[in-house]
């Protein structure tokens, strides 16, 4: 125990700290600068000076260490000439423009001016001028306001460890840049801004549009991106979204964005949105045909848009029976959303066709991992990654995928831990990871030697009898990996060194490995290497609610609660609560749903807040069989491709209009709340007012009705309540039960004949980038300034080969079409592919793709898709 | 691009370091022998080599005066015109090279032959006024002798 005064007031301290935070622990403020809580001390303003009894000089309270009798001062008459004096040295070059500045009214700088002076500097010379760079899309620099803290390079190095900027030059010259001098070209995280003390680096989005005293309210909630879950501060004026900022301290990101959460917010006020309900009123072309929108639909008012659908729905169901209906849910809808819509699908349609393009990939894979390891194998802390001693990688990057988690592996890497990797990935590069990069469709061959190998190392513990039993049979030698993969013998045994001592291992596995042909062998040979090295799963996953949506019940096999639809004991259940009865018969897939609409058996379809016309694998045929389905119902807030194909197209309110909760990978509930106003219905609303216009008792009077339903229903989550989560306490299991004893045998399927990337042919790549989600990115023009254009990756031996130079348009064709599109030549692709995004309008990979199914995970393969490249544009 | 040769140098230098950006120094050097100044592609052959980020480098090369920043001339004149050089008469060279040559003080001939850095002492006071062409080291100078000496340098 340290004892020690600080201001008279006596301190009992734990556990050794600075001065700093002995201080602050007891409420008593230092003025400082350059000291950040979440950064690495540096001591360099000076302005937390302090005085200690009998040291002659004066100390920086931020990297002193606190001593058992130390007797502090923090406020003398000393100190504050002192500071006073560093004030008026940092006032020399600052511009002291704080009208103009966006910074006027939270800057630190101007705070302790205003405190201990001084009103008016000795320097007579002229100040250093810097003029303003604009030359970034996202990131104003503005040099002559910067007081060279660091703090912003600091958390660039640190924290986000992308290391983009540094300090440039030295002494009076000194001043923060990105390598390039001008644009950042870096990850656009911007948690430089949220560091900077002064407006030296801030955001475009808002410049000269936001007074920090002029907010008219703040929310707390949840990142409509990806998996992980952030919490966001959402800054609100006149009901558009100024800034959105972290909060520190916040459970999954503690003060940490990446691009897509701080920047991404604008689609919520554009122009685009949609507004009133449309019935079509023109034949259906293709969604390509986006110019003739105007003429497709008229608006019409809510009771009558519902009153069709209602009366639409019941016609085809009288008609054509319960299973030629069928509905896709939406990972970016809430909790309650996805809770309603199944209900409705099951009780008012009375059909299990109900799906979600979690079943492109995430889905299935969790569906296997519990089968092997139980319910919530998956469910794993995200900030507990950092504390592994090893994170192994395999199927995506991270950090593009789900940013904020992978920061924790970068986080992971700086404490020492090992970061493994089975191919090449740009975001964890500084990681220095120890890489196997097995030649293109031959991982599975590499993840076999290592199983073998372990195996061999470590041997079974008799722990998991079934898993074992896959094990066993599981052989295969050093010669073929080296020769099948191209993988050195050096490389794999020091790799497998690595992987073997490891303590605290974990283990990320990306969308890349449930879409590879022999997905389900793939998972299997990952949940062997987990077993043995006793790691645990992290499955990234690219949408906000994505996890949610399976616990709600949106899959055609499963009820609320991830319970089985099979089990009469689970349906007699939610049948006594529903007051219906529930369709026993498993319901139709994503996929499924397709084929039959194909085939003409399936007639309607609703789908809320998807876009399979363009984000399913094939999307061009997946596009035709939409166009001529007798009835869909497209539910969005922006007219999507699929939503040009509609017969009634819903708007509905956006994330940040409405409340609900998000579970996000780790299987955490976390609050989404209402941020701005806006006229509307919620997705729920929608529903229930559909359902209570065919008959059914859906009433509802708010969300939190909808989620004490859900917490009475389901077993997993019996019991939670709005209260719970908000003291934190939605972190799975909840207070419920998981399901651990529905356990099937462990199927699996081996690849089928498939290519190898050595065979010189060119093969299709889906790139995931940082900067885009879906196709609901393209309305946040920050992101489009960004990453404004899709493009195809090509490896630079790929380029000689065609003769080509960055930024030349091509033409990639493969069977299913073809696209147009400039090359980029990027060193972290391989010559045996060529990477293209799913996310720019027309210029969709999925449309370059056939898929095949994999009869366990039911996820689409979409590997060994050959494609060429022709240099030029196509002759009209 | 770093020839193969300075890609080896450099490997070796890096075994003598605890980690990678501990090297950072004579790398720079290295990349700025190869490429004549640090530039964004000298910065960019070291990040990629060392494995140190980019901006890194740049940042740690920038804060170092005695490195060259901008292009030189084929060949670095280094003159000391420090207290002995200049009683000596080191500013009447720095004249004399100007008026002969067109090289000011940090300027590059037309030609691109003869870069001038104007440097501090190089401990030579006995024999002032001294210079470095180069890694080559004269002394005694007049305006005679480095006319004689710059002859050998084309």
């Amino acid at each position: 125990m340290i004892t020690i005064t600080i201001n008279n007031k006596e301190i009992k301290l734990e556990k050794p700290v600075t001065v700093l935070e002995a201080a602050r622990s007891a409420g008593i403020k230092i003025p400082t600068l350059c000291w950040h809580e979440q950064l690495e001390k540096y001591g360099g303003c000076r302005l937390c000076l302090v005085e200690i009894a009998k040291v002659p000089r004066l100390q920086t309270a931020c990297t002193l260490m606190a001593a058992d009798g130390m007797v502090v001062r923090t406020e003398t008459e000393q100190i504050a000439n002192v500071r006073r004096g560093i004030l008026e040295f940092l006032l020399i070059n600052h511009p002291l423009d704080c009208p103009y500045c966006d910074k006027a009214g939270e800057c630190e700088l101007q705070d302790l001016v205003e405190k201990y002076g001084p009103a008016k500097g000795r320097y007579k010379e002229k100040k250093r001028k810097v003029p303003e760079s604009l030359e970034d899309p996202v990131i104003v620099r503005n040099m002559g306001r910067c007081i060279m803290c660091t703090r912003c390079v600091r958390m660039c190095r640190g924290l986000q460890g992308a290391a983009a900027i540094d300090v440039i030059s030295r002494g009076g010259h000194s001043h923060i840049e990105p390598f390039s001098g001008g644009k950042y070209d870096c990850e656009y995280c911007g948690n430089c801004i949220s560091v900077c003390p002064v407006g030296a680096t801030m955001s475009r989005l808002h410049r000269h549009g936001y007074r920090p005293w002029q907010m008219v309210n703040e929310t707390e909630t949840i990142c409509p991106y990806c998996g992980v879950g952030c919490t966001l501060i959402v800054q609100v004026r006149d009901d558009m979204i100024k800034r959105v900022v972290p909060r520190i301290g916040s459970v999954v990101n503690n003060g940490l964005l990446c691009t897509r959460g701080r920047f991404g917010y604008e689609f919520v006020g554009s122009k685009e949105r949609l507004t009133k309900p449309l019935i079509r009123i023109a034949p259906k072309l293709s969604a390509d045909s986006y110019q003739l929108t105007a003429n497709l639909f008229r608006e019409a008012t809510w009771e009558e848009a519902i009153s069709l659908v209602a009366k639409k729905l019941s016609e085809i169901k009288e008609k054509y029976g319960n299973s030629a209906i069928a509905g896709i849910a939406s990972p970016r809808c809430t909790n309650e959303d996805n809770y309603i819509f199944q209900k409705f699908m099951r009780v008012a349609l009375g059909t299990n066709n109900i799906d979600s393009a979690a079943r492109t990939g995430f889905a299935g894979a969790q569906n296997f991992i519990e089968n092997i390891f139980g319910q919530g194998a998956t469910a794993n802390i995200i900030p507990g990654l950092s504390n592994s001693d090893l994170v192994f990688v395999a199927g995506g990057d991270p950090t593009t995928v789900n940013p904020i988690l992978g920061l924790q592996i970068r986080a992971c890497s700086r404490n020492g831990g090992n970061i493994l990797t089975i191919g090449n990935f740009k975001g964890i590069e500084y990681c220095s990871p120890q890489k196997l990069a097995p030649v293109l469709y031959t991982e599975d061959v590499l993840l076999e030697g290592i199983v073998t190998a372990l195996k061999n190392k470590k041997g079974l513990s008799g722990a998991n009898p079934k898993l074992e039993a896959k094990i066993k049979d599981i052989s295969t030698s050093i010669e073929d990996v080296k020769n099948i993969c191209k993988i050195k013998e050096k490389d794999f045994n020091e790799f497998l060194n690595i992987l073997s001592e490891s303590t605290n291992p974990s283990i990320v596995i990306g969308k890349e490995t449930t879409q590879s042909n022999g997905a389900s062998y793939h998972l299997l040979l990952l949940s062997a290497i987990n077993y043995l090295i006793n790691g645990r799963i992290y499955l990234l996953s690219d949408r906000a609610n994505e996890q949610g949506l399976l616990d709600m019940g949106c899959a055609p096999d499963i009820l609320p609660g991830y319970r089985p639809v099979s089990y009469m004991e689970f349906r007699r259940r939610y049948e006594s609560i529903w007051k219906s009865e529930i369709p026993e018969k498993q319901g139709l897939t994503i996929f499924e749903m397709i084929d039959t609409a194909r085939n003409g058996s399936l007639k309607a379809m609703y789908v809320m807040g998807e876009n399979p016309a363009y984000n399913l694998p094939d999307s061009k045929s997946a596009e035709s069989v939409l166009k001529n389905i007798e009835f869909l119902v497209v539910q969005d807030i922006f007219l999507t491709e699929t939503g040009r194909l509609a017969d009634v197209v819903l708007p509905a309110l956006s994330w940040a209009e409405k409340d609900g909760t998000f579970t996000n990978m780790e299987r955490r509930i976390q609050r989404v709340r209402k941020a701005v106003n806006r006229e509307g219905m919620e997705d729920w609303r929608i529903i229930s007012e559909i359902a209570k216009n065919m008959g059914e008792k859906f009433n509802y009077s708010n969300v939190e009705d909808i989620f004490n339903e859900i917490c009475k229903a389901s077993p997993l989550h019996k019991n939670l309540t709005y209260e719970d989560i908000e003291k934190g306490e939605g972190i799975y299991p909840y207070k419920g039960e998981p399901l651990r004893d529905v356990m099937e045998e462990i199927r699996f399927q081996f690849p089928g004949s498939r290519s190898q990337g050595s065979d010189g042919k060119l093969y299709l790549r889906v790139e995931r980038p940082l900067f885009h989600s879906g196709t609901l990115s393209r309305k946040s023009s920050a992101l489009m300034k960004i990453y404004p254009h899709a493009v195809a990756r090509i490896n630079d031996k790929t380029a000689n080969m065609l003769a080509l130079q960055n930024g030349e348009m091509v033409r990639v064709s493969s069977k299913k079409g073809s696209m147009e599109l400039p090359v980029i030549i990027d060193d972290m692709v391989d010559s045996s592919y060529v990477m293209l995004t799913n996310n720019f309008e027309g210029k969709g990979a999925f449309s370059l793709l056939a898929y095949q199914i994999d009869p366990v995970t039911k996820a689409p393969i979409i590997a060994d898709m050959e494609v060429s490249i022709i240099k030029g544009r196509l002759k009209k | 691009m770093l020839s193969e040769a300075a890609i080896k140098e450099l490997n070796e230098i890096r075994q003598k370091y605890p980690d990678a950006s501990a090297a950072l120094l004579p790398a720079l050097y290295i990349a700025q022998r190869e490429f004549g100044y640090l530039g964004a592609d000298a910065y960019e052959a070291v990040s990629n080599a060392l494995g140190v980020p980019k901006a890194i480098a740049r940042g740690v090369g920038t804060f170092y005066a005695m490195y060259k920043h901008k292009p030189m001339g084929r060949h670095v004149v280094q003159l000391c015109t420090n207290v002995s050089c200049m009683i000596l008469g080191a500013e009447k060279l720095s004249d004399f090279l100007k008026n002969k040559y067109g090289l000011e003080p940090g300027g590059t001939t037309p030609d691109k032959r003869f870069s001038l850095v104007i440097m501090e002492c190089i401990g030579a006071c006995g024999t002032a006024p001294a210079m470095l062409l180069n890694d080559d080291f004269y002394e005694n100078l007049t305006e005679k002798y480095i006319e004689e000496i710059l002859e050998k340098y084309k």
